[in-house]
């Protein structure tokens, strides 16, 4: 599928590329903030340069000017260009410019497809490597001053597995590792990959693979071991299924036969009570429905509150 | 023979490709051939058919989301893809469950699987083709990885109620996947995968059972259903399914599918003059057996098996009146093996060999069926002249036939 841009983001690559007056691309000489994201193996990468109003007070410094160069596809130049334009001029400091998330990039360029949203999360990436670097040069504690950067420098050098998200494999080793993540929904709740298209889920490389290769493919440490001498505890499977043949028999069935029903046990799994509702119950589904909940509550009072029927 | 005219009734082996569809197939031939992959202004419109052909699919299946249509080049296709792609997906769980009646397109996976280290139930059928419910609810276990039950029956037009069985799979297990051949039934009976089938993990469909020409197929892919690529190469189909999408194809299959909606009416009408044909040949033709009768079937299929005569000369009879029918599944018509199908249902020894599947389509008419109630009996009659379990005399069996 051939990505679908917004007119904007062709607009602003078309400009970009042409050098139009008032785009930004290049590098500043010297520059008070250099911040670098990506790499040509990930297929873009983006060098991030700033210059700066100095003032005697380094946290006043003033952001004046701002240029890019950028290796990449038509939405990661247009995001660069959209960084610069939404940081130079607005009379921010390299501080105030870090609120500038990816979201503020995508919204500047009316949209991007979901598989290019990497894009802008690349220029929001860029734009904190080169505070941190200001900040460096001038003698500024960011710490102290409450912020808080995210950036994953070292580890953005490598294979991106999920691209909707941007998110390299030592990223994703790490952090399986360090969150103790087991399954894909917990990657996908704490890191967000796999979580929009789904596409790296199960592909070669993808993330069940890393799973597998973290985690080991056997059976998964025994979460269920605790049950065990419960179910001991419990009926044997032949007391449990005479008891529910026997509620069934005396209980449900004569309130079924009363208004022209019938009810036939088919099978009993552990908990799972398979059963067919037949005669005037049988072919309507709302009917059908209010009877498994009678049938399920019947047996859940008399039998075992873990009970689940299933109607066949 | 050359001047008798053609009567198609072999239509669960193939349709023929509408005119519409091939109206709309025709500029992705010229004009418009460009990759829908391509950055060119060009490209986008081809790109654009393609978006539209997968949305028109996705409401054909009830209005699914058009990401889990996947395009590939035949059902055959989208059933390894699935199987292979579950089993590769799920390595922790080893058993599938599939029936005695499925296509070769499913069967040989199973046994593939099988092979492999997996553990395959296969279920039985009744004489009417039928599952019974006690035996799929028994066959789910906790190992249980895939369920794959086809939703009509090729050969005799059965149809099972997946959409239940999906269901019980389901509430027994959510871990279990389910899958469905719906070949025969695309473009025939309703595929709601948000309503009757909402269950039903992942379903394959061929267009040229349903007037799209042959080669190319759908897999439909419930999200989240764990499924491993099975064609790996480029970006396409979300990385699901490699390869340079078949536009041209994909866009006639679209346009099938909008025409299925229009043919609804003729599967009722189709339906009865099937069940006219029926009467009119048990009435007409001693010692036959209508194979599926009185159980839910296929609006379009007659499956008969004729005792004591031999299903090919029956083929090549009909042929001469210029009637195309054919003798259980076209695939396994390369070997002498009667058909596994009807085997597996116990269709009598002396009939099987005798079975005819005569399968219609929205195209068919009223006056062609009359020609056939016509001609049929007396290709029977002539056949069993020359059998030697026949009595001609008595017109009946022989004593020790």
């Amino acid at each position: 599928m051939a990505w679908e841009y917004s007119e904007k983001t062709k607009r602003i690559f078309m400009d970009a590329v042409q050098g139009k007056p008032g785009t930004h691309l290049g590098e500043i000489e010297n520059a008070d903030g250099v911040g670098q994201h990506g790499s040509i193996v990930c297929g873009d990468a983006l060098k991030f340069t700033f210059r700066v109003e100095k003032n005697a007070d380094p946290l006043r410094d003033v952001i004046v000017e701002a240029k890019y160069l950028t290796f990449g596809c038509t939405s990661a130049i247009a995001a660069s260009e959209a960084l610069c334009a939404l940081i130079e001029g607005h009379g921010l400091t390299p501080i105030q410019a870090l609120k500038i998330q990816n979201k503020d990039i995508v919204d500047f360029l009316e949209g991007l497809p979901q598989q290019k949203i990497h894009c802008s999360v690349m220029g929001a990436e860029a734009l904190e490597a080169a505070v941190a670097d200001w900040a460096k040069k001038r003698g500024v504690d960011l710490a102290a001053q409450g912020v808080k950067l995210t950036g994953e420098t070292a580890e953005d050098d490598g294979r991106v597995v999920c691209k909707c998200f941007g998110i390299t494999e030592p990223y994703l080793r790490r952090k399986i590792k360090e969150l103790n993540l087991r399954t894909l929904d917990d990657i996908v709740s704490a890191l967000k990959a796999g979580g929009m298209c789904g596409a790296c889920r199960y592909a070669p490389g993808g993330l069940q693979d890393i799973l597998n290769e973290t985690w080991g493919t056997g059976e998964p440490a025994p979460t269920t071991v605790a049950a065990e001498p419960v179910a001991e505890a419990g009926p044997s499977p032949f007391q449990l299924y005479r008891k529910i043949e026997k509620v069934i028999d005396e209980t449900v069935r004569p309130v079924l036969k009363g208004d022209g029903g019938d009810i036939e046990l088919v099978d009993i799994k552990e908990w799972k009570v398979y059963c067919a509702l037949r005669g005037m119950c049988a072919g309507c589904m709302g009917a059908s429905r209010t009877l498994q909940l009678i049938v399920e509550r019947t047996l859940k009072d008399q039998v075992d509150e873990r009970i689940q029927v299933i109607p066949v | 023979m050359s001047d008798t005219p053609l009567i198609f009734a072999d239509n669960n082996a193939t349709t023929p490709v509408a005119p519409e569809v091939v109206a709309a197939m025709q500029p992705f031939f010229g004009p418009e051939f460009f990759n829908p992959s391509s950055m060119y202004e060009p490209a986008l419109k081809v790109a654009g058919a393609l978006k539209a052909a997968r949305q028109t699919v996705a409401a054909f299946l009830g209005g699914v989301e058009p990401s889990e249509v996947l395009f590939t080049s035949c059902a055959t296709e989208s059933n390894n893809a699935a199987l292979f792609g579950v089993a590769a997906a799920n390595p922790k769980r080893k058993h599938v469950v599939t029936s005695a009646v499925e296509h070769p397109a499913v069967l040989e996976v199973c046994r593939e699987l099988q092979r492999r280290g997996h553990d395959v139930t296969i279920l039985p059928v009744d004489r009417q083709g039928r599952i019974a419910t006690a035996d799929y609810v028994r066959a789910l276990r906790p190992d249980t990885l895939l369920v794959t039950l086809m939703h009509a029956n090729n050969e005799t037009g059965v149809v099972w109620p997946v959409g239940d069985w999906a269901r019980i799979a389901k509430e027994t297990d959510p871990g279990i996947v389910f899958h469905t051949d719906a070949t025969q039934t695309a473009g025939k009976l309703p595929l709601d995968l948000v309503g009757e089938l909402a269950h039903v993990d992942l379903l394959s469909f061929s267009g040229h059972k349903m007037h799209a020409p042959k080669g190319v197929g759908v897999l439909y892919v419930s999200r989240g259903t764990p499924l491993r690529p099975y064609l790996l190469g480029g970006h396409q189909e979300a990385g699901r399914r490699g390869g340079t999408e078949n536009v041209p194809y994909v866009v006639g299959l679209a346009r099938a599918c909008e025409l299925a909606k229009e043919h609804a009416p003729d599967m009722v009408r189709i339906g009865k003059l099937r069940d006219w044909l029926e009467e009119e040949i048990l009435r007409t033709v001693p010692y036959v057996e209508i194979n599926g009768r009185g159980v839910d079937r296929m609006p379009n299929t007659l499956n008969m098996a004729c005792h004591f005569i031999e299903g090919e000369s029956i083929l090549y009879e009909l042929n001469g009146y210029g009637i195309c029918a054919s003798t259980g599944s076209a695939c396994s018509s390369g070997s002498l093996e009667p058909s596994h199908v009807l085997k597996a249902m116990g269709v009598p020894f002396t009939a099987m060999h005798g079975s005819v599947r005569l399968s219609f389509s929205a195209y068919t008419t009223e006056a062609e069926v009359k020609r056939i109630a016509e001609i049929f009996p007396k290709v029977v009659a002539n056949l069993r002249n020359m059998s030697p379990y026949w009595d001609q005399k008595r017109n009946c069996p022989r004593e020790n036939a």
